[in-house]
């Protein structure tokens, strides 16, 4: 049931491609292989990257004694919430010639910000949390005795990290990695305004004119995610893991010593880099275009409450939907070798890759065309069901590397004491669940609260959320009132996340 | 053991979510429109007609070549009745496909022909001219060129930004086709290549990039320098109008139209394109979105823009030249531009 509702788009474009014809065509030539190269080459570098600042940065703010870590926790995962598009218009006005920084301290030796090192350092910096909340989620659930057993036999914080506790996360970092991966690749808003040739800049561009092209290379997209996701399934079984612990002791703390001054370093450029210039580019437009004619540039608080409530309502109404619907398909495939499982498993995951556009168009398709479900077209319910669509991955990751944490032979010993499937869910496996669940809801949670094609097609008449709000008013060049509504879905997601995810991981280290 | 916290913020969300979803449900009688025009740029006109007409109206906003997408998938189940389109070219794909009602003469003959389909199923609402903005720090208005012509001359080597894949530029491109011809124009095309022009996603990217002294000159259309002047009175940059009705001036229009699936609504959508072509809405465009006006004979307020008049401007008919804008991009991609 759940995979059908998954598998929507991608039947949705091998019907409009063989509709269309010309696929064989538009995929042997060249229009393909160039920016099928460039797709690969950014996604996969680029998971890399996320994998390595995104752990780093988990366990620096999870398992060590730095500074200010209860503020960093948050912090740190907020850079996912800002639009691509957003994120690179603001990273250019930072940090181009002529930019914020040149104007405040004279940089103007500044390379170019385009190409492929500009799109890569962008999208490392806007998607590390799809590694960091997974990995700071898994950490948050070690037992202590680990680092301690290796502390007391003489290793340093770094040599304990490498040798006891990464092992154990290695789960969450390929699933986050993962995640990044397909997200890369279903971008546009970055690479587009970055200058990267790559194959949802061609989808955009042909997509009016030149359906046979758009819709080949969709599909085109959706096969590469499919064999993405299953090899790294088939490497994920291999792996290992310590049992999650649920309450009692604090997780040590690693002293970090004299490497506390560069791991601070190092955590405050993150957050300096991804969210503080963002930030302070938003502000500067704000700010510019406050001056006497407010009303005129759509500038008012009172304005900004209506797409406040609904980005938060539908935000967290998508999250808890989506961790609910994949929690299932999480068991299957985790505890069970099932070929069903594997295909669910793929086909939720693969989701993620295509771009909102080709998934709202998918689900307009469908809903038309099938009995008794027309009255729900441009509703709030067919609305998160595009999204869960969309996002179901990021939950489901999340939850597999939860549901695999969980230790059998507790679920065996409560059976043998008499208690139910049930109540052996809610008492048992839940509980120890919790902060990996609440990690996918969290990824979730910050990626509806910035979908945009999705929402502009699928949304309840008069249904406007911050995001569409930015975005109408960056198209119009009304960049005090884009900033506004910026900074203002910053400030909320900051709060939701703190609510549903990190508050989570920190019951260790009241 | 779900905590309380979280059901309580769940139970908050669903309520606000479930609220605002009811209140706008629409249905009936009511007038539903998708605008590619974005709010800051319709709202108060479309607020402004319903409360003239009682014509209770909903509005869906987005990007036109997303909203036409649309409404093409939806087929003839779509709720819509009015498309607004930011660009000929996403209204011309519905009227290519069958899918726009005729229009009244009353409506069409407000404009004149340039600015409107020669099968009078959508017309244009207001215009944007395509100008060539500059930094004025950096360049003195000697250097300013003549025709867009001069810009593949070396001495503006890798100094104009253009935006291959953005809509706008590639409307241009099809009307320097049409006025120009096809050889003219892809010699223009692979002489901005050969002068490496920086390429850029869209207006916005290049005004900014304009303003930050990144670049000193680009092919954009006028309103986003306009509307950054708006809001940053001392930006250094400028708008330029080719002189002599040159073609690299020529004015693009935003268009509205009546669809298929209106039904009865189809009288009240007619309303509504007259309404946008009235005196008040044409003065909105003038005064508030600091367009063209095309309708009503009103003048723009901008500064130093010329009149409709003074500048030339071939009619983009879209619906009668189906498959331009393929062929366009083919030259754009043959150019070696988009690579850029």
């Amino acid at each position: 049931m759940v995979a059908a509702a998954f598998a929507g788009p991608l039947v949705y474009l091998v019907v409009r491609t063989a509709q269309e014809g010309g696929a064989p065509e538009v995929l042997r030539s060249e229009t393909a292989l160039g920016p099928l190269t460039r797709t690969l080459l950014l996604a996969a570098t680029t998971a890399v990257a996320c994998a390595l600042l995104g752990t780093t940065l988990a366990w620096l703010v999870m398992r060590t004694d730095l500074p200010l870590r209860r503020l960093f926790r948050v912090l740190v995962a907020l850079p996912l919430v800002i639009p691509s598009f957003v994120g690179a218009l603001a990273l250019i006005a930072a940090f181009a010639r002529g930019g914020l920084l040149d104007e405040l301290f004279g940089f103007d030796a500044l390379p170019p910000v385009r190409g492929y090192w500009a799109a890569f350092a962008t999208l490392t910096l806007l998607s590390y949390p799809y590694v960091y909340l997974p990995v700071a989620a898994r950490l948050s659930a070690l037992p202590p005795s680990l680092e301690e057993t290796g502390r007391s036999l003489g290793r340093s914080p770094a040599q304990v990290f490498r040798s006891l506790v990464l092992p154990q996360a290695t789960g969450a970092i390929a699933a986050g990695a993962l995640l990044v991966f397909l997200y890369v690749i279903s971008d546009f808003g970055a690479v587009s305004l970055l200058r990267y040739d790559t194959l949802t800049v061609r989808i955009e561009s042909a997509r009016l004119f030149d359906p046979p092209t758009a819709l080949a290379l969709g599909l085109l997209l959706a096969v590469v995610a499919l064999v993405v996701v299953m090899s790294e399934r088939g490497l994920s079984r291999r792996r290992v893991n310590t049992e999650a612990v649920a309450a009692g002791r604090r997780p040590l703390q690693a002293p970090l010593g004299v490497w506390k001054a560069p791991a601070l370093a190092l955590v405050v450029g993150v957050v300096g880099i991804a969210l503080v210039a963002p930030v302070a580019v938003l502000a500067q437009w704000t700010l510019r275009g406050l001056g006497e004619d407010r009303a005129a540039r759509g500038v008012e608080w009172s304005d900004l409450w209506q797409p406040l409530l609904n980005t938060g309502g539908i935000a967290v109404v998508t999250a808890v939907v989506a961790v609910a619907v994949v929690l299932p398909v999480a068991y299957l495939t985790t505890r069970h070798q099932s070929r069903v499982g594997a295909v669910a498993n793929a086909l939720v995951v693969a989701g993620f890759a295509l771009p909102g556009l080709v998934i709202a168009l998918a689900v307009v398709f469908w809903v038309l065309r099938a009995p008794l479900v027309g009255g729900l077209y441009q509703t709030f319910p067919l609305l998160v069901f595009a999204y869960v669509v969309h996002f179901g991955a990021q939950a489901m990751r999340a939850s597999q590397v939860a549901v695999s944490g969980v230790p059998r032979r507790l679920g065996d010993a409560a059976r043998s004491l008499g208690s139910g499937r049930w109540r052996r869910l809610r008492t048992v496996d839940l509980p120890l669940m919790l902060p990996g669940l609440g990690a996918g809801a969290g990824l979730v949670l910050l990626s509806t609260m910035k979908e945009l094609p999705a929402t502009l097609l699928l949304a309840p008449t008069g249904f406007d959320t911050l995001a569409t709000r930015i975005w109408s008013a960056t198209e119009s060049a009304y960049f005090a009132r884009a900033g506004l509504s910026a900074l203002a879905l910053v400030a909320l997601s900051g709060v939701l996340t703190w609510l549903l995810t990190i508050r989570r991981l920190e019951r260790l280290d009241a | 053991m779900l905590r309380r916290g979280v059901a309580a913020l769940l139970a908050a969300a669903v309520l606000t979510a479930g609220l605002a979803s009811c209140s706008t449900s629409g249905g009936g009688d009511r007038l539903t429109i998708y605008s590619g025009r974005q709010e800051e740029l319709i709202t108060p006109l479309l607020e402004d007609f319903s409360d003239e007409t009682g014509i209770g109206i909903d509005v869906r906003y987005g990007d036109s070549a997303d909203l036409a997408l649309l409404i093409d998938e939806e087929g003839d189940r779509s709720p819509a009745d009015v498309f607004l389109s930011q660009s000929p070219g996403a209204v011309g794909f519905l009227d290519a496909g069958g899918r726009l009602e005729q229009l009244p003469v009353k409506a069409l003959d407000q404009v004149e022909p340039r600015f409107r389909s020669g099968d009078g199923r959508w017309v244009g609402i207001s215009g944007r001219v395509r100008v060539l903005v500059y930094n004025t720090d950096a360049v003195s208005p000697s250097d300013l060129p003549q025709s867009v012509f001069d810009l593949t001359d070396p001495r503006y080597e890798g100094d104009v930004a253009i935006a291959p894949t953005n809509a706008s530029f590639q409307d241009f491109v099809t009307a320097m086709r049409e006025l120009a011809g096809d050889d003219r124009t892809f010699a223009w095309l692979e002489g901005m290549e050969a002068n490496r022009a920086p390429t850029y996603a869209n207006n916005i990217a290049i005004v900014e990039a304009v303003g930050r002294g990144e670049i000193p000159f680009g092919l954009v259309n006028h309103y986003y320098n306009e509307e950054v002047l708006a809001e940053d009175p001392d930006a250094p940059s400028a708008n330029y109008l080719f002189p002599n009705g040159d073609i690299g001036s020529l004015v693009l229009v935003t268009a509205a139209a009546v669809l298929d699936t209106a039904g009865d609504r189809q009288e009240d959508g007619a309303r509504l394109v007259r309404f946008l072509l009235s005196r008040k809405a044409q003065e909105f465009y003038a005064r508030e979105t600091l367009e063209y006006p095309l309708a009503a004979g009103i003048e723009p307020v901008i500064e130093d823009l010329p009149s409709l008049s003074e500048i030339e401007s071939p009619s983009l008919d879209l619906s009668s030249l189906g498959g331009q804008l393929i062929r366009t991009k083919d030259l754009i991609e043959q150019s070696g531009l988009e690579q850029g």
